[in-house]
């Protein structure tokens, strides 16, 4: 039993999220975000929403942040410096050598996040099996250590080669730096990761230096502004791998909320997938600037261990999270060939839609909406009034361009920005050799509900799910979030009983490592192991779940192997006949929240709302015609309804073509169901 | 030799069908969903790859073409792949007996160099795609395969097109569904490494097949006329685009100055021109002068020469664009049979890739000294790749390829920036010194900036890159570093970035460069040296301004001493 607030803070809006569990009851406000102060948009959607008492019950505040990222994005971290191997100071500068933009002749790599000067070189050599070729030269790192504190860095990255392999070199570098007096905080490349790949480790290690500061100042000040205002509770942030870390652990591991926003829906989505019985979904957010999908399996989203944000790799558990620049917001214009584009530019939170009456004039995905009818109702989310004309008057004028009517220029750019997104969600299913057309479609996000019938269509999907608070929902996926910590270290091995032994051996020091961890005395931890495993040549990697018995492996290496045959004939189809080989030793442990109730209501019903009848284009008939228009908290479990109609929630629409049959589910998600076949 | 016989290519024109055009939007929706079939039988091979240079490497092209051979998309991939792959399917359909001798379920296979325009190795895969019984257009991947039966894995010294892997020329692996058996066992039987080939012949095949339904989705779901009237709408957009570009290019005749080290069988240099005609919206891309037929396997053929025109042009020109066939209409491709640009079998073929990017290159620089706000000076331009291997104790064989990220020329308002890969090659990364060491008897001294090596000017060239690898057992090595003779040039009076460098110091003491060899027996403890060239710099070093000159001294860019010498205005 524990009631909780999430907080869901994303480019456009705040979104806010209230469970009492002794009611069962949820609240749900938003507002647009302060990207400048995250907080401060917190503070406002927390104090207009939620009584002092509500908040002095509360026992959880659980967090989906950007703050990490956007340091990031925006080049305004922390002044960082990075001691490495002689010979390899460069690293983070020479980076792998690829570009972002293929064909691009004149793109340019972003300046390394450390400067030049700032990197420095000290002499020493660890082998890849952890011998040591070099001694560490104590005398370098003294004097880097005086040059540091003179320049006022304020944070320190260590970044060995082969240090996974053996760690003394780092170790005994961080107690000279100590030792001559350096005070600020140092990130161990073989405890951020431990994992090789040298230039990827070294960003890894140095995007947590560069995000430390900024991201531990915002924390505290959050849990001050909280506090202040009679929240009594533990906060959570949740993790770029899933499951969420107390605010303090979060300072010690700042690089693992980089993509702490976008994965909460996704594990929102899982939840209500094994709730709902759907074994194989895909998750679709549709937020003012982005679109977000993953595939979920069983009730799992995809995870996989390194990401890439603004140009940089990041070895870290990561929900497999697809991202395209497609949302609401973005914008529609023709392009130098006469072809109607959309995206990815977006009209942003300012000035947004034109229909938003915020001085936007450019037709966004949201105006073609607006001009279809799909927004009936004049009250959007965050307190915004919508303005039907101004979006026709932007969707006529691009019409214009190329002579083609209102309706027509609306329809277009909702079937573009949907092809655009059904190719972000083949491309997430294709990679992992599932088939879309036998998945559910669970939407969520401010412009999800509108967008799933479309979606669903474009991709031959018949099922689909539009969960409770839909417009809400990521900070709805917050609530149910376990505390979870994770480490992994990189040991090259035959898979065979002596490789699986000394794999064993990491696991049960990765595992005494996170048992070590302040674990605030939140109840039982569960422990999870994974192993890295290719056939020897290879590259890629697959990560296979351990059975664990006390602590240690209790699969035999010819068990493992098989588990790897299975996983592998999944993914590509066929097995090979060659040897298995151990990469990395992955050690994941849990702590779950207390449990959430499955069913509850909103507190905010819809005052006096009456049925009653809009205007609106229908796909399916290509034309408009008359839409049943209904309030979501009007609909009773079990309730069956034929489109064409449209439900309205506080911050989301879902739209309902001809052809697509809604049924109300006893928990309140609505199934819609496409009766056209596929 | 006379003028007639230069051959020009353009990419195919446009058909009149009649009737309305298109509607922009559903020509959008269709040209995204060609994109993202291409996208997916790339995503489709490197999942299912066994072998490092097709997963790590991207040594392969995916393309969907319509049945007049017209491409359709190709993913985005190695960029000196772009636009070969009708050429390939052009060759296979006619040499396995025309159009109408395909039937649902064939498959090409085809390794004939001089049809597909690269070495054997890159073998094509074509699936002509039906629908019902009609055919409907092609799904096609031409990929790197690790050996299918030359006379070397990778060779530097052939001196005819025999010695380098065996040709199947335009064959069907695939007769209505059946594979061939005697056929794909031959193929087998011919390779030093056959269960690789298999393993990637078969992502091959998987991939393709992909595609072909890809293609076949949309036409069904937009019907056959909608979705043909939508191509021509759709390539008309894209050569829209690349002639917006052109139209701002000053006209003129502009030429490319290229050179090679050596042809692979002795030390001298091959030097050659290429022609840039610029008129209007119109550029023609000459070869025809470029130089004579070579003796050693530094010979180009004719389809590799059109996409090094077509993707030199798109990668400064195309809006960074997915191209189709309407991108390619601008560009003229002109060459002259029997010169580098045009070989004719037996010459040898082997590194028909080293004069591609030169030229590339070349044509990069020409058209960059006439659009200064879209300019980039010279780059390393090479790859710089060295392969070593030997034996382990247990007698197996250990192999390992590199190539390296060279500096990059400076551009209007920048300077060069991180070193990168080569465009030609670009997507191909560097190998990190943890997996290297991980795997092979192979030591990484170093990888770092090499301070000094960036042409000086108003915006300074990238820096090159040192690289060490010291072998811990008795080994062999072939390499092609090229680009060793002549220096990275800078623009509108910017300095020359240093040369590339290939050195090997043997364990006596002895030092010895090379440009390309191949086999050479090396010892352990020997120290392989690559020195990655510097990219030229941008405008007068007078012009510089005193700040950058200081940092480039703090940051340890340049030395003092190189400062005082180059920048004397900011001391």
């Amino acid at each position: 039993m524990a009631t909780r607030l999430g907080v869901d803070v994303g480019g456009t809006f705040t979104d806010l999220i209230f469970y009492d569990d002794v009611s069962g009851c949820v609240d749900v406000a938003k507002r647009p975000s302060t990207p400048a102060a995250p907080e401060q948009a917190i503070s406002s959607v927390v104090g207009e929403t939620l009584s002092s008492r509500q908040l002095a019950s509360c026992e959880f505040f659980l967090h989906g942040t950007t703050v990490g990222i956007n340091a990031l994005l925006e080049r305004q971290g922390a002044r960082v410096a990075l001691l490495t191997t002689r010979g390899f100071r460069d690293v983070l500068e020479i980076r792998r050598g690829d570009r972002e933009a293929v064909y691009d002749y004149l793109w340019n790599a972003p300046p390394p996040l450390v400067p030049r000067r700032l990197r420095i070189p000290i002499t020493e050599r660890i082998r890849v099996d952890g011998r040591v070729e070099r001694p560490l030269v104590i005398d370098e790192v003294r004097q880097a250590a005086e040059m540091l504190v003179a320049d006022n860095v304020e944070c320190v990255a260590i970044v060995f080669l082969n240090s996974y392999a053996n760690p003394e070199h780092e170790l005994a570098a961080l107690r000279i730096l100590r030792e001559s007096g350096l005070e600020v905080d140092v990130a161990l490349s073989h405890l951020v990761t431990g994992e090789f790949h040298e230039y990827e480790r070294t960003a890894t290690t140095v995007v947590d230096a560069y995000i430390r500061p900024h991201l531990v100042h915002y924390l505290r000040r959050l849990r001050r502004d909280l506090n202040e205002s009679g929240f009594k509770g533990s906060c959570l942030v949740t993790r770029s791998g899933g499951g969420s870390m107390t605010f303090e652990e979060a300072e010690e591991r700042t690089f693992e909320t980089i993509m702490s926003g976008p994965v909460a829906g996704a594990i929102g989505a899982a939840e209500v997938c094994r709730d709902l019985g759907v074994t194989s979904a895909i998750s679709a957010d549709v937020g003012g600037t982005s679109f977000d999908c993953c595939l979920i399996r069983e009730g799992q989203p995809q995870l996989k261990y390194e990401g890439t944000v603004a140009g940089l790799p990041l070895q870290t558990p990561w929900i497999d999270v697809r991202s395209i620049g497609a949302g609401g917001g973005s914008v529609a214009f023709f392009d130098e060939g006469g072809l109607l584009r959309v995206g990815p530019r977006s009209a942003g939170a300012v000035p947004g839609p034109a229909c938003y009456g915020r001085g936007g004039v450019e037709p966004t995905v949201t105006d073609a909406a607006a001009t279809l009818g799909w927004l009936a109702f004049g009250e959007l989310a965050g307190g915004v009034t919508l303005d039907v004309e101004a979006a026709r008057r932007a969707v006529a004028l691009l019409g214009e361009k190329l002579g083609l009517g209102i309706d027509e220029t609306a329809l277009g750019i909702l079937r573009i920005v949907s092809a655009s997104m059904a190719g972000a969600i083949r491309s997430v299913t294709l990679e992992q050799g599932e088939d879309p057309r036998e998945a559910t479609l669970v939407a969520f996000g401010g412009a999800g509900p509108m967008f799933c019938g479309l979606l669903a269509r474009e991709l031959g999907i018949l099922r689909m799910v539009i969960p409770n608070h839909a417009g809400n929902f990521s900070a709805w996926g917050l609530l149910g979030q376990d505390i979870a910590r994770s480490a992994a270290r990189t040991c090259i091995a035959p898979l065979d009983s002596s490789g699986l032994l000394a794999a064993n051996r990491v696991f049960g020091d990765l595992a005494q490592r996170l048992q070590d961890r302040e674990s605030n005395g939140m109840g039982e931890q569960t422990m999870e192991a994974g192993l890295d495993l290719r056939y020897a040549g290879q590259e890629y990697t697959l990560t296979i779940d351990v059975p664990l018995d006390s602590g240690s492996f209790s699969a035999s290496h010819d068990e493992v192997h098989s588990g790897f045959n299975r996983a592998y004939r999944a993914a590509f189809g066929h097995t090979l006949d060659e040897e298995v080989e151990l990469t990395t030793v992955r050690a994941t442990s849990r702590t779950p929240l207390p449990r959430r109730r499955q069913s509850h209501s909103v507190s905010t019903v819809a005052s006096a709302w009456k049925q009653r009848s809009v205007d609106a284009y229908s796909f399916a008939t290509a034309g408009r015609r008359s839409f049943t228009l209904l309030h979501r908290s009007s609909l009773s479990p079990g309730v069956r309804i034929a489109g064409p109609a449209i439900v309205a929630e506080e911050t989301a629409t879902t739209y309902i073509d001809v052809g697509i049959e809604l049924e109300t589910h006893s928990s309140g998600a609505l199934f819609l169901i496409d009766t056209r076949g596929a | 030799m006379t003028v007639d016989e230069v051959v020009s290519i353009r990419g195919k024109p446009g058909k009149d069908l009649g009737g309305p055009k298109a509607d922009p939007v559903t020509t959008e929706v269709i040209r995204q969903g060609l994109n993202a079939g291409a996208d997916q039988m790339k995503v489709a091979l490197r999942r299912a790859a066994f072998s490092p240079v097709i997963y790590e490497m991207i040594d392969f092209a995916c393309g969907i073409y319509d049945t007049d051979v017209r491409m359709l998309a190709q993913a985005r991939s190695l960029p000196s792949f772009l636009g070969t792959l009708g050429f390939c399917i052009e060759a296979a359909v006619k040499a396995s007996g025309g159009e109408a001798q395909l039937e649902p379920g064939d498959v090409l296979w085809s390794t004939d160099g001089y049809a597909n325009g690269s070495h054997p190795q890159d073998a094509v895969v074509v699936v002509p795609v039906f629908l019902d019984d009609t055919l409907v257009g092609y799904s096609v991947i031409k990929a790197h395969h690790l050996d299918i039966g030359a006379k070397e894995m990778y060779c530097t010294d052939t001196t005819d097109n025999f010695q380098e892997g065996v040709i199947f020329p335009g064959v069907k692996l695939y007769r209505s569904g059946v594979l061939q058996r005697d056929l794909y066992r031959t193929i087998l039987a011919n390779s030093r490494l056959p269960q690789a080939l298999s393993g990637d012949l078969n992502a091959q095949l998987a991939a393709a097949r992909m595609g072909a339904s890809s293609l076949l989705t949309l036409i069904e779901k937009y019907g056959v006329e909608q979705y043909e009237r939508s191509l021509e709408r759709m390539f008309d957009a894209g050569e829209a685009i690349v002639r917006r570009y052109l139209e701002d290019v000053p006209d003129g005749r502009y030429i490319a100055k290229c050179a090679l080290d050596s042809d692979g069988l002795t030390d001298d240099m091959v030097e050659f021109d290429v022609a840039v005609e610029i008129e209007g919206s119109d550029v023609v891309v000459d070869f025809s002068d470029s130089a004579s037929e070579q003796a050693g396997p530094i010979n180009c053929p004719l389809p590799t020469t059109v996409s090094t025109a077509r993707m030199a042009i798109l990668a400064l020109l195309g809006g960074n664009e997915m191209p189709n066939e309407g991108h390619f209409r601008p560009i003229e491709v002109r060459a002259r049979p029997g010169t580098l640009f045009f070989p004719r079998p037996p010459a040898p073929i082997f590194l028909y890739g080293w004069p591609s990017d030169q030229a590339v290159e070349g044509i990069l620089q020409a058209i960059s000294a006439v659009t200064p706000a879209r300019a980039r000076a010279a780059s390393g331009g090479d790859l710089c790749g060295i392969s070593l291997w030997g034996n382990r104790d247990d007698g197996s064989l250990w192999a390992c390829a590199m190539d390296q990220p060279v500096g990059h020329g400076a551009k209007d308002g920048a300077d060069g920036g991180s070193p990168l890969i080569i465009i030609s090659c670009s997507g191909i990364r560097n190998s990190p010194a943890e997996v290297v060491e991980a795997r092979y008897p192979v030591i990484v001294e170093r990888c770092e900036l090499a301070p000094d090596s960036g042409g000086a000017g108003r915006f300074r060239g990238g820096l090159g890159t040192d690289v060490e690898y010291r072998l811990l057992r008795d080994s062999y090595m072939t390499a092609i570093v090229e680009r060793t003779k002549t220096p990275p040039e800078g623009l509108f009076g910017g300095g020359s970035g240093r040369p590339n460098r290939l050195e090997v110091r043997l364990p006596d003491g002895s030092v010895v460069s090379y440009s390309k060899v191949t086999r050479l027996a090396l010892p352990a403890e020997s120290v392989v040296a690559i020195q990655t060239g510097g990219g030229g710099g941008y405008g007068p070093a007078a012009e510089r301004d005193r700040e950058a000159v200081f940092d480039d001294v703090g940051e340890g860019y340049v030395s003092e001493s190189e400062a005082r010498r180059l920048y004397p205005q900011a001391f």
